[in-house]
């Protein structure tokens, strides 16, 4: 309180105009004096009716001063499905947790599209992609659940007996997460594999990548690398500097029988998988991204012979726009358990785009050239083909938050004729 | 009478050292434009470097201590300090810096993008109530119960002073 009298005082007669008005006459000045101090009293009884408020109560009181009343930002499209709370101070470094219960975000990715190619069986025509729901849910300033849920129609909706639904769902993510620090987080759960830069930037999230088509490698349904994971994971950041080094290892069930398939319901052969990775965003240049992973797994397939499986790869990541490079390689090595016969399969892409600085920077073309051997040895991946292709395309965003693609690919199979096709895609988040 | 104006114009001097000494940390800087990075009182730190502060407003760096949560609050689009953060700190666009949270959310890397104010002084507010907060502000007076950081070493107004 006597500090706050001292500043008033201070703040009252340090003005210069305060100054010249004592030095104009004694008399002028002996009643300045006297006004100020009731003037500093005033306040002062001001000061002390505001200090002596809690800061909910402080808005009606103090008009100059609201309360800061905090709100979604509109720039992420999020629902909060439970008001925000009002009282921020009773929830240190954790607003919007109402008392009582924990507050839910959901948000969500969707996308229509529309293909023509000249792939024989195929059809042309729309379908719907992909409808994915996310839960984001702050349990504690150090806890988090993360959900993840996809629905995708059915090609085989309402054949057969019982008749499948038009839709599959699935839990594409659940994650608990628990964090110390930023050296130090650890969780549980299914998660999109940390061993691969777009599977784990953009995955089913189709309106953050700037394509309409992922790569070939990390196909949806694909079995070149290991999608989801089953486990724990332990991340953070390791102190080096400029460096900006940080770290995943995780532990887990790896693949399923199907290979396609992480091991949801259990570990099929009592054999954990584990990966460990390493990237760095340095300081400088600003907007650079490299990393490198390595992944261990013994996986049983349901109709061959068991294999170890032993994946390196590395990213390097321009995420600026002018230009946006993204460049991928992976090396998957399979050797029979039984017979010791090792083989190396490759796969790797480049992918670059700009984006106009004209008509409002709103047109970014974009070209990925991609590639995947699979030597005849490796039986795990005998229905893995190789292929060559070149994806180029433009992407025009129609609003903040939704974006429309047009492509066009062309793919080569040994021993298939060149498979060309245009592709249309609204995605969108909400 | 002579001896009262002197003595009123020792209390002057007096007064006049004093309020420059109290006020200068609780006003950023009154003849400058700079954005201002104000933080609540219970951030253990005065001065940031301007990588750790991009690192900060990333939503990377997501800790003071183990704590200590960082909480970023960022300014309605459209406002000048905004405007400033995405020109230097974020080099980004609006429709980028949008895309940048709402690819963090996604990736879990954080449970929400930042809380967005419509004012300074409600951001004001906020970084005054809640611990661990950090904003930047064009306020060119910070009141008392918010703490103003460094950045460089350099504080609002001073030459080489980047968030402009």
């Amino acid at each position: 309180m006597k500090f706050a009298r001292i500043v008033i005082c201070c703040s009252l007669l340090s003005s210069p105009a305060l100054v010249c008005a004592q030095s104009a006459a004694s008399n002028d000045s002996a009643e300045m004096i006297r006004a100020l101090l009731a003037r500093v009293e005033q306040l002062e009884k001001r000061v002390a009716e505001l200090e002596g408020r809690p800061l909910s109560a402080l808005a009606p009181a103090a008009p100059p001063e609201p309360v800061a009343a905090p709100v979604l930002p509109p720039a992420a499209p999020e629902v909060a499905t439970v008001p925000v709370a009002a009282e921020p101070q009773l929830h240190s470094g954790h607003m919007g947790m109402p008392l009582g219960m924990p507050a839910t975000h959901l948000a969500g990715f969707g996308d229509f599209n529309f293909a023509a190619t000249d792939q024989p069986g195929t059809k042309i025509g729309f379908d719907e992609g992909q409808f994915v729901l996310h839960f984001n849910s702050a349990l504690s300033s150090k806890v988090s659940f993360f959900g993840e849920l996809s629905l995708t129609a059915r090609r085989d909706a309402g054949i057969g007996s019982p008749a499948p639904p038009g839709f599959n769902v699935e839990v594409e993510r659940s994650i608990i997460r628990f964090e110390q620090n930023d050296y130090f987080k650890v969780s549980f759960g299914r998660y999109h594999t940390p061993i691969n830069y777009w599977n784990m930037t953009f995955h089913h999230g189709q309106w953050l990548q700037t394509t309409a088509s992922r790569p070939e490698m990390v196909q949806f349904g694909g079995s070149f690398l290991p999608i989801h994971f089953v486990g724990a994971l332990v991340e953070g950041a390791i102190p080096a500097g400029g460096l900006n080094l940080n770290y995943n290892f995780g532990v887990g069930n790896g693949r399923s029988s199907v290979i396609s398939r992480s091991g949801d319901w259990g570990d099929v052969n009592n054999n954990r998988a584990w990966l460990a990775t390493v990237f760095t965003r340095p300081d400088h240049p600003y907007g650079l991204q490299v990393g490198a992973s390595v992944y261990r797994d013994l996986i049983t397939p349901i109709d061959a012979l068991p294999v170890r499986e032993w994946i390196q790869s590395a990213h390097i990541v321009w995420t600026k726009e002018n230009p946006e490079i993204i460049a991928e390689f992976s090396n998957v090595a399979h050797q029979q358990v039984s017979t010791g016969l090792q083989s190396n399969s490759q796969a790797w892409y480049v992918q670059t785009a700009y984006r106009l600085p004209w008509f409002e920077k709103l047109w970014k073309p974009y070209y990925r050239f991609e590639y995947i051997h699979i030597p005849g040895s490796d039986q795990l991946f005998r229905l893995v083909p190789s292929l060559a292709g070149s994806t180029v395309g433009v992407r025009y965003d129609i609003s903040s938050f939704a974006a429309l693609k047009l492509e066009y690919r062309n793919l080569r199979r040994p021993g298939e004729p060149r498979i060309n096709g245009a592709f249309a895609q609204t995605s969108f988040t909400f | 009478m002579r001896r009262v104006i002197v003595r009123l114009g020792c209390r002057a001097v007096v007064l006049l050292a004093l309020s420059f000494v109290l006020l200068r940390p609780l006003a950023a800087s009154p003849q400058t434009d700079d954005v201002v990075v104000v933080a609540n009182p219970s951030v253990p730190v005065n001065d940031l470097s301007f990588t750790e502060l991009r690192r900060i407003f990333l939503g990377e760096r997501q800790f003071w201590s183990s704590n200590l949560r960082i909480s970023l609050l960022l300014s309605a689009p459209a406002a000048r300090d905004r405007e400033v953060l995405l020109k230097t700190v974020y080099d980004m666009s609006e429709a980028q810096l949008r895309q940048h949270w709402i690819g963090k959310v996604f990736r879990a890397e954080v449970a929400s993008a930042p809380q967005m104010f419509y004012s300074d002084e409600e951001i004001l507010q906020a970084v005054a109530a809640v611990p661990g907060s950090i904003a930047a502000v064009n306020a060119a007076r910070i009141p008392r119960g918010i703490k103003v950081l460094r950045i460089d070493g350099r504080v609002p107004g001073e030459p080489g002073y980047r968030l402009r």
